[in-house]
């Protein structure tokens, strides 16, 4: 069976418009959390993860008429996958390409806006058609105009981690030549007073893994990773960036929106991952983690990580500290920031650690220098229901 | 060797009469626009205020995968995998309202928790204690097709023994009027506006006791590679074709030309007359299907053409053809299991 490997991605985050400007805040250690900018919402008391530009802006980077029907969500999917694919020849004849994007939220920023047009009369009719997940994966291939599958997948916070695992199954399968997987999701008032209701809210800039966390930021954005065959990349003449070396999907099966006390679907996940891998716990080097801010999150997590490394816990961070929860995006986001990390060799940091958690072995690290070169980098998307997905990203 | 993937059961929920196969004799018939579904005696299934707390799609789902669970006796399968065009829309349509027509002051938790795609998939693993793989699929008209694909890559590729896959979508009286003003639902000729609830388990073994093989899943986007298809899906050895005619001109124009030019001669079933249109109904394609190949009988009324119906003749392999708006095609083979 063929490897699948990452041989270019994509991204708009709080943290910049690309991949390199992500890096450069990640290296200055300078989160994109901020007070409310795009967003019509009353709670301005919470500090997000914006993406730093207005649809029209984003329109104008496009080409697309102002006047054109799309979402919010469906405009940041256009930018990342046009990032990702920006050095690949589109041209071939008879490619296969898929695209799998993660989003939960799909285009509910125009159905909260126009929802009373919705039902009385037919001024806003089209973008009834892009409310749903399915329609925000088509608006971001017809853009381009390539490909051959679409697919969406929509697990809550995980979708695009289980969308780029899909990607690696398809290539796999020799189904298709070339996979665009992530995720994209935009801001709403729907989802931001939704986590509201479920009091997981923070005020303040989150404190992943502190024992002073009290909730997340929300955030928004999208990213997309190429996967191909080793063969196929290859052939193409170009260098991977990575081996998606392996994965694991597994479900909590405890409640719609809490992760249980011992993090059994996280555990799992992370098992399966590795055995995925045909590693051992001792050869991960870096931990890309969940990493929420809640209570629930941090601490279950936590538990799930100390039973599958033990003693052994290597570095463990939450970049969440950087772009907010980004979401159904935030596998894709996360994939992307674990391997700039693994292309870089540094530790991305967990902003805003002060004080352990006196229930945890370990404290996340605060520190970008690494002990030994990064090899293999784990990275945890968990959702809603207890969609627990971790992925393995390998230096080839 | 790659795996055979068999199903071994599956229970519905629908306009028909739920749980059972009485439309094939007694098809139940509609003239309405949208309809909702027959809903079994929940109280037979459920303990007391069980089936109250949870929304209409979540209690069809959770009983429709239970009755698939404990025909299969197979109550801890090793996946999970749902599709869903709108997922939870009730609920999510209950905290939109009310966050358009109260603000965001008073917004309650309850309709949000249980508003994502993934609540229907996580409620079924959290009631079967299930925490093997679990996903979701939602992209339109292909949405089932999505969830089966996954299942037969990874069951036929030797990674899973057993799936539960299953195709949810509930219809509310609004957005009945939200995807007609779209263009969707409600237009001429077309039949009635439907919802969904399949449950069917996916095993790789004993094909003396399942119902259909899986042959083959493919889905494409934009022109389907047909000369690839006819090739790789054997077009020539199918006995009949299921389609989504649904008595809409626009719709049923693309089946009529693309299934005589591909498919000339044979015949073409249809099933949305009974089950009616919804983004997940092609699942009741593959449903319709494998009974019919189980019961070696297909009744007259799922022939397109009466004139075409044929019996006393072995059914060997139906194809299922989707075409969503001519943009999304999915393809299925269906075969008797080698016995």
């Amino acid at each position: 069976m063929s490897q699948a490997v990452i041989s270019s991605m994509g991204m708009v985050s709080a943290i910049g418009n690309s991949c390199s400007d992500a890096l450069k805040a990640l290296k200055e250690g300078r989160s994109g959390i901020e007070p409310l900018r795009f967003l019509q919402t009353a709670h301005c008391e919470f500090p997000v993860g914006e993406v730093k530009m207005s649809n029209e802006q984003m329109c104008s980077l496009l080409g697309i008429p102002q006047d054109a029907v799309t979402t919010r969500t469906s405009l940041m999917g256009m930018l990342a996958v046009k990032e990702a694919l920006q050095e690949i020849d589109l041209q071939e004849k008879g490619k296969r390409i898929a695209l799998i994007s993660g989003t939960t939220v799909g285009g509910m920023d125009k159905s909260e806006q126009y929802y009373l047009d919705f039902l009385s009369n037919d001024n806003r009719n089209a973008y009834i058609s892009t409310h749903d997940c399915g329609a925000c994966s088509e608006m971001i291939a017809d853009y381009f105009g390539i490909f051959t599958f679409v697919n969406s997948i929509s697990t809550a916070c995980s979708s695009a981690a289980n969308a780029i695992l899909l990607g690696a199954e398809l290539i796999k399968s020799g189904r298709v030549d070339m996979v665009v997987a992530g995720g994209s999701e935009c801001l709403t008032k729907f989802h931001l007073n939704g986590f509201n209701t479920l009091m997981i809210l923070d005020k303040e800039p989150c404190r992943p893994f502190d024992a002073s966390r009290a909730g997340l930021n929300l955030g928004e954005g999208a990213a997309y990773v190429v996967i191909e065959s080793a063969e196929s990349a290859d052939k193409r003449g170009i260098e991977p960036l990575c081996v998606l070396k392996g994965y694991g999907n597994a479900c909590d099966a405890y409640h719609q929106t809490a992760s249980s006390p011992d993090g059994n679907g996280a555990f799992l996940a992370m098992k399966q991952a590795l055995a995925n891998a045909k590693l051992q716990p001792e050869d991960i080097d870096y931990i890309n983690a969940h990493g929420t801010g809640t209570q629930n999150n941090d601490l279950s997590e936590g538990r799930a990580i100390e039973r599958v490394f033990g003693d052994n816990i290597p570095p463990i961070s939450s970049t969440k500290s950087f772009t907010g929860h980004t979401t159904s995006a935030a596998g894709g986001v996360e994939a992307v920031i674990s391997i700039l990390a693994l292309r870089e060799n540094f530790i991305p940091l967990n902003l805003n650690f002060s004080k352990s958690m006196p229930e945890l072995s370990f404290t996340p690290s605060v520190d970008m220098e690494t002990k030994k070169p990064l090899t293999n980098i784990l990275s945890n998307s968990f959702g809603f229901g207890g969609n627990d997905t971790s992925l393995i990203f390998s230096k080839l | 060797m790659a795996s055979n993937v068999y199903i071994k059961a599956v229970k519905q929920i629908s306009a028909q009469q739920p749980l059972c196969e009485e439309w094939l004799e007694h098809p139940i018939t509609y003239t309405e626009p949208y309809i909702g579904s027959v809903e079994p005696d929940y109280k037979l299934f459920f303990a007391p205020n069980e089936a109250r707390r949870l929304g209409k799609i979540l209690r069809r789902a959770l009983l429709v995968s239970r009755q698939t669970m404990k025909e299969t006796d197979i109550h801890n399968p090793e996946a999970i995998i749902t599709g869903t065009g709108l997922g939870c829309i009730e609920n999510t349509e209950f905290f939109l309202k009310d966050l358009v027509n109260e603000g965001e002051e008073l917004l309650k938790p309850t309709y949000f928790m249980q508003s994502t795609h993934n609540t229907i998939s996580s409620l079924i693993a959290i009631d079967a204690k299930c925490n093997g793989y679990n996903t979701t699929y939602s992209n339109k008209g292909i949405s089932f097709e999505c969830a089966l694909l996954d299942a037969f890559l990874q069951m036929n590729g030797g990674k899973l023994h057993s799936a539960l896959v299953g195709a949810y979508d509930e219809m509310t009286p609004d957005y009945f009027t939200l995807l007609k003003r779209a263009g969707y639902l409600g237009k001429e000729g077309l039949c009635f506006a439907g919802e969904t609830s399949v449950g069917m388990m996916l095993v790789d073994n004993s094909p003396q006791t399942a119902l259909c093989r899986v042959e083959n899943v493919e889905i494409c986007y934009g022109k389907p590679d047909w000369e690839y298809l006819k090739q790789c899906l054997n077009f020539e050895s199918v006995d009949a074709v299921m389609t989504g005619l649904n008595g809409e001109a626009a719709n049923d124009g693309i089946y009529n030309r693309e299934c005589a030019k591909w498919f000339p001669q044979k015949p073409l079933l249809h099933y949305k007359h009974l089950f009616g249109e919804s983004y997940t109904s092609p699942a009741f394609a593959v449903y319709a299907s494998a009974i019919c190949l189980s019961r070696q009988y297909i009744p007259q009324h799922l022939f397109a053409k009466p004139e075409t119906a044929f019996k006393d003749r072995e059914i060997k392999r139906i194809l299922c053809y989707n075409s969503f708006e001519n943009r999304n095609h999915s393809f299925i083979i269906l075969s008797i299991c080698g016995r």
